[in-house]
């Protein structure tokens, strides 16, 4: 109950910042724009407007979820509030597990009102068959998994670190984690054992984040452009491995949180 | 005092005002110089190529390679657009392969690409890149990904057929295509075709017949027949003309008619097309031709066989 309690002041406090608006706005015109980006690609309209649209829902996710992500608990220190809240019997592993529901929710509420946006192009462009708007749901769904992955990377950074150094280690790692795959196929190649053992143990240490954009080794957002149906065991997998990482990032947070000395 | 504060705060406003205006009016002719500058300046290529391999865009992507396959394939498209600009060029269209196949790593799925893209290349320069070559790479690409699909397969006979003039091996290509199950009826037609046009007459012509005799569509089955009848037509005026020839020959001038041919042996009746009707005769060419009144609807297909046709009358109707 507590928990929920934080978890809706966070949203709250979320929704008044301004950066917020600022970045739904401009991906709402980035969608609205492949309207007109369509027009040059020769017959594949409604790809460009799923492919932008589907990227902006991504990358402005993952901006909100970094910008808005990394204050989360460095401004509650910063304000000094977290003194007035620690003092009431609520929990540190409570505060942090609030504040990431909480934003998790401001960032499902985001990813909807951008999939709506999408949805919307696509009807007004016509000619979309009801299957394909189907077929977004595991698109976008799949992206906020991994929008709650970088929110948790957020967090753990939130709780010792400046806003500018979190944002810069949760985009690093993010970007990182997007060339997982090579670290693999580097383990393999290498002749060094010790070298190649690094490499694999950086492979599953590190945020896989290609988990989330190729499943089957096709990539999610090609697949709803092209109305192909996806795996649903894949999916499951790729689910659990993003539960799996968050609940471990949150238990970081925790940690180091709870180490903190506010005295 | 006062009124001197507000006399300088109101002359401040004129300075900044006339500050504004001024850089305003700079900023045209600065950037004019700017822009003469690149344009003058050797190292920048327009038709530069960031990145050449595709894996590299595709692994730099971050997951985004739809997008991104979308975007090279406006570039591609605009590249295709700017005529006067790849006039200019050396190689007139020296990216547009790379860029088709970088578009195609990042999102193989693209069926308009592998088609648009492979006829931008295909068609011959000045409008098109003229490099058939490139266009059969990159449709033998798309058949990779779309293996069951027949349309790349008969684009790329397509390619074969008007680009590189290789009729046989577009009717080759059309006829292993008419083979899928996807594949039109019309397909065989069209490989039937070719391959008359490559010289493969006989396979051609068992080809029409085939059709002619199994298809259930009424429009192939006459078409099939309209093939058949014109090939046979074609054969007939040849054989006339041939026998004209040879009466010519021994009596020093063509027949006046065609009854003379009949008389001197040469036939043994007068020739009617397949419709029945009596061909026209030219006594000062000695060539026959369709009449006017002919029901055959012929089809004029120029085959490349009408020489093998007359040596094997040679060999029948020695001298």
């Amino acid at each position: 109950m507590r928990i929920l309690a934080i978890a809706g002041n966070t949203f709250r406090e979320n929704i008044r910042d301004k950066i917020l608006y600022n970045l739904i706005l401009f991906a709402l015109i980035m969608i609205l724009s492949s309207i007109a980006l369509g027009q040059l690609t020769l017959g594949l309209e409604a790809k460009m407007i799923i492919d932008l649209g589907l990227t902006s829902v991504s990358v402005f996710g993952t901006l909100i979820a970094v910008f808005i992500g990394i204050s989360l608990v460095y401004k509650e220190m910063e304000k000094r509030t977290v003194y007035a809240l620690l003092a009431k019997p609520v929990h540190r592993w409570e505060f942090i597990v609030g504040k990431y529901l909480g934003l998790l929710f401001t960032l499902l509420v985001n990813v909807v009102i951008m999939t709506v946006g999408v949805a919307l192009t696509l009807l007004y462009q016509g000619g979309t068959e009801p299957a394909t708007f189907l077929r977004l749901l595991p698109a976008v769904y799949l992206i906020y998994v991994s929008l709650a992955l970088t929110t948790a990377l957020a967090l753990v950074f939130s709780t010792f670190s400046t806003p500018a150094l979190s944002a810069l280690f949760t985009l690093f790692l993010w970007v990182i984690g997007h060339f997982n795959a090579d670290l693999l196929q580097f383990a393999t190649l290498t002749k060094s054992t010790t070298v190649g053992w690094i490499a694999k143990s950086l492979y599953y240490a590190l945020p896989n984040f290609s988990n989330f954009t190729t499943l089957d080794s096709r990539n999610i957002i090609q697949s709803a452009a092209h109305s192909q149906a996806v795996d649903a065991g894949a999916v499951l997998w790729v689910t659990a491995y993003g539960l799996l990482y968050c609940a471990g990032l949150v238990a970081v947070a925790i940690m180091v949180f709870s180490r903190r000395d506010f005295k | 005092m006062t009124g001197l504060a507000a006399t300088a705060s109101r002359n401040r406003v004129w300075f900044f005002a006339a500050a504004f205006l001024l850089c305003s009016a700079m900023i045209k002719p600065v950037q004019d110089r700017v822009d003469a500058r690149f344009a003058r300046s050797p190292s920048v290529d327009p038709d530069m190529l960031y990145f050449a391999s595709p894996a590299a865009v595709k692994s730099l992507s971050l997951g985004y390679q739809s997008l991104l396959a979308d975007l090279y394939w406006i570039r591609a498209v605009q590249y295709y657009g700017r005529r006067e600009e790849a006039a200019r060029r050396q190689v007139r269209y020296k990216n547009l392969a790379a860029l088709l196949d970088i578009t195609t790593t990042l999102d193989p799925q693209m069926m308009d690409v592998y088609r648009a893209g492979s006829s931008f290349l295909a068609e011959p320069e000045p409008v098109g890149a003229g490099q058939p070559e490139e266009s059969l790479k990159l449709l033998d690409k798309g058949i990779g990904f779309y293996p069951d699909d027949w349309r790349l397969r008969f684009d790329k006979g397509f390619v074969y057929f008007w680009a590189l003039k290789d009729f046989r091996k577009a009717g080759q290509v059309w006829l292993e295509t008419s083979r899928m199950r996807s594949a039109p009826p019309w397909m065989e037609g069209l490989a039937a075709m070719a391959l008359s046009r490559g010289g493969e007459v006989e396979t051609a012509r068992a080809l029409w017949e085939r059709q002619y005799q199994n298809s259930s569509s009424r429009e192939v089955k006459e078409n099939a027949k309209n093939h058949l009848l014109s090939m046979q037509v074609d054969e007939m005026l040849w054989t006339v003309e041939f026998l004209a020839g040879r009466y010519a020959e021994r009596r020093g001038g063509y027949p006046a008619r065609l009854d003379d041919l009949v008389r001197a042996g040469y036939l043994k009746a007068v020739p009617v097309d397949p419709s029945g009707v009596p061909f026209d005769y030219d006594p000062h060419s000695g060539k026959a031709t369709l009449s006017p009144g002919t029901r055959v609807r012929y089809l004029k297909v120029p085959y490349d066989y009408r020489d093998a046709f007359l040596q094997k009358l040679s060999s029948i109707f020695p001298k």
